[in-house]
């Protein structure tokens, strides 16, 4: 099996030739190719020369084309502050009020600020390796670029205090998603990972999320179905034990977890989806190899003769990680 | 007796109601209640229910900073040029380290400690350690609080100690917390503590300084 059919067939929940492993690595791709941050998050080229350069050197069986997470907010229109090597930040937001809305209009990902350099990597990634390993894009969920089109205090007292106008923003957001969703399968991805930190049970209620945010990402996932992605792949992190009951009904098909979440527990709270995680993200840059090969043992043995199951971190593994404890994890499944 | 004077302040505190809480502590003003008294009888009190419920699983940020904000109402409404000295628990110093822009983790523990009596001095985000230590001296602190969320900002958190004893201050508690920080001991970051959540940040300091010696002296 290549990467391409072990990740597909356990998504299927199939049989596999091996646990398929993803290490989830963005910046530290240019960390490890010696290229500036900063050319990673603004040259599709230098994103997709390191994605395949990391993908060589671990060998692992996706590779992403995931700058970072202000690439949406940025096309909308908020102005971001870069560094060299770190990830930029939102220095004002699109928004400034939410009466703001309706002079916004949802970018158009061939032309908006850094989308169209990301869809140049979807199109280097796909035509070097698209036929044989995961080639992964990304999108913001609609919560989370809700918080970041207004900033997420401003966002969080907006759905408190003024629910019809925190809809219309994640209606906006959701627009968003879809529409550099689709671009984004056109350009190469195999499916973009709706990345959706702000919806956390750390951040909202679960009833928040039924009723406020799975709406919209039912209406994204089927959106991202219709233009081609072979799946769908969630990823939320903190305590999402509660809320990935209602991940099969939103049409998710690899479901992320990370630290905070009993391995056990996401198996029984999600019996017939993909489950990827969970190791510590941080652990790879302060643990040892040893470490990390024996968390990774662990978990697979957990996971026994379960189909379906993808080892990765639970969240990003950070640029400052030490290669040999990626490393480590990647030996853990041959 | 209390629970029925103060419970209508308590159950807005506990809704985020903000406009309630303010109208809810001006009744308890008009009633001849004394401004202390509603401190530690209504927003000490459900600051506490707040955290009995928020465990580390059942713990969401919007819940904690609307009864943030709807206590920091009622607490501007008490003190309207902020809360002297004499009337607060203790000091601490916070911010976001030099490096990191993210405040919100940052906001929503500074909300916690105030609704339970403790005087915060904020230094924002992108703070550097040299202006962390000169407001912690200046403040008579008698801790320092910091918050990250991305990696990098690590190395600054494990220098704060080193900052501090230039600035003769060992004697001050370091505790740290945020997204990436939890996941790390309190050893390999070179504090104090580690927060998992704001209440449980709030906890240690009860613990160990809240505990000594109670509201600071009246000037």
């Amino acid at each position: 099996m290549n990467s391409l059919e072990r990740i597909t067939a356990s998504v299927k929940l199939a049989p596999v030739d091996r646990v398929p492993v993803i290490a989830q690595v963005f910046g530290h791709a240019a960390r490890l190719a010696g290229a500036p941050l900063l050319s990673y998050l603004t040259r599709g080229e230098d994103l997709a020369q390191a994605q395949l350069n990391a993908w060589q050197h671990y060998d692992y069986d996706a590779v992403f084309a995931l700058m970072d997470v202000c690439v949406e907010t940025e096309a909308a229109g908020s102005v971001l502050t870069f560094y060299d090597e770190q990830y930029p930040d939102v220095a004002s937001y699109a928004l400034s009020a939410i009466d703001d809305l309706p002079k916004l209009s949802v970018p158009d990902p061939r032309r908006a600020g850094r989308m169209p350099e990301l869809l140049r990597a979807l199109k280097i990634l796909h035509r070097q390796v698209g036929q044989q390993v995961l080639v992964v894009g990304c999108v913001l969920g609609p919560m989370t670029l809700a918080t970041q089109l207004l900033g997420i205090e401003a966002a969080l007292y907006l759905a408190a205090d003024a629910w019809e106008g925190f809809e219309r923003l994640l209606d906006f957001a959701t627009e968003t998603a879809i529409r550099f969703g689709a671009a984004q399968v056109e350009a190469g991805a195999h499916l973009p990972m709706v990345f959706e930190p702000s919806a956390s049970p750390a951040v909202i209620p679960a009833q928040f999320f039924r009723e406020l945010v799975a709406p919209r990402l039912t209406r994204l996932f089927t959106a991202l179905r219709q233009a081609g992605a072979i799946c769908n792949w969630l990823h939320i992190a903190g305590p999402v034990a509660g809320i990935l009951p209602f991940y099969p009904q939103l049409g998710v098909n690899i479901a992320n977890f990370d630290y905070e979440v009993d391995p056990r527990e996401a198996q029984k709270a999600l019996p017939h989806t993909c489950l990827n995680g969970n190791l510590k993200s941080l652990s790879f840059v302060n643990g040892a190899p040893e470490e990390i090969g024996e968390w990774s043992r662990e978990l697979l043995a957990l996971f026994g003769k379960r189909p379906g199951f993808i080892l990765s971190s639970g969240c990003e593994i950070p640029p400052e990680a030490k290669p040999e404890n990626i490393a480590a994890m990647v030996a853990a499944v041959r | 007796m209390q629970e029925s004077l103060f419970g209508p302040l308590i159950g807005a505190l506990l809704d985020g109601d903000h406009a309630r809480a303010v109208a809810e502590v001006r009744s308890l003003g008009a009633a001849g209640i004394g401004a202390e008294l509603i401190v530690t009888a209504g927003i000490e009190q459900a600051m506490l229910r707040l955290d009995e419920k928020c465990t580390v699983e059942h713990f969401n940020l919007l819940e904690i900073m609307l009864a943030g904000r709807a206590a920091g109402a009622a607490i501007k409404e008490l003190y309207p040029n902020g809360m002297p000295l004499g009337a607060a628990r203790h000091t601490f110093v916070i911010a976001t380290l030099e490096g990191d822009v993210h405040e919100l983790g940052k906001n929503v523990v500074k909300s916690v400690l105030a609704a339970k009596g403790y005087r915060l001095v904020d230094c924002g985000k992108n703070c550097s350690l040299e202006k962390l230590a000169h407001t912690a001296a200046r403040e008579a602190a008698q801790a320092v609080l910091v918050s990250g969320l991305i990696t990098s900002v690590i190395p600054q958190v494990r220098r704060v100690r080193q900052v501090l004893k230039a600035e003769g201050l060992t004697h001050l508690k370091v505790v740290a917390g945020g997204a990436v920080l939890k996941q790390a001991s309190a050893a390999q970051l070179n504090v104090d503590y580690v927060a998992q959540t704001a209440f449980d940040g709030a906890h240690y300091l009860d613990e160990t300084i809240g505990a000594r010696g109670g509201r600071h002296e009246q000037p």
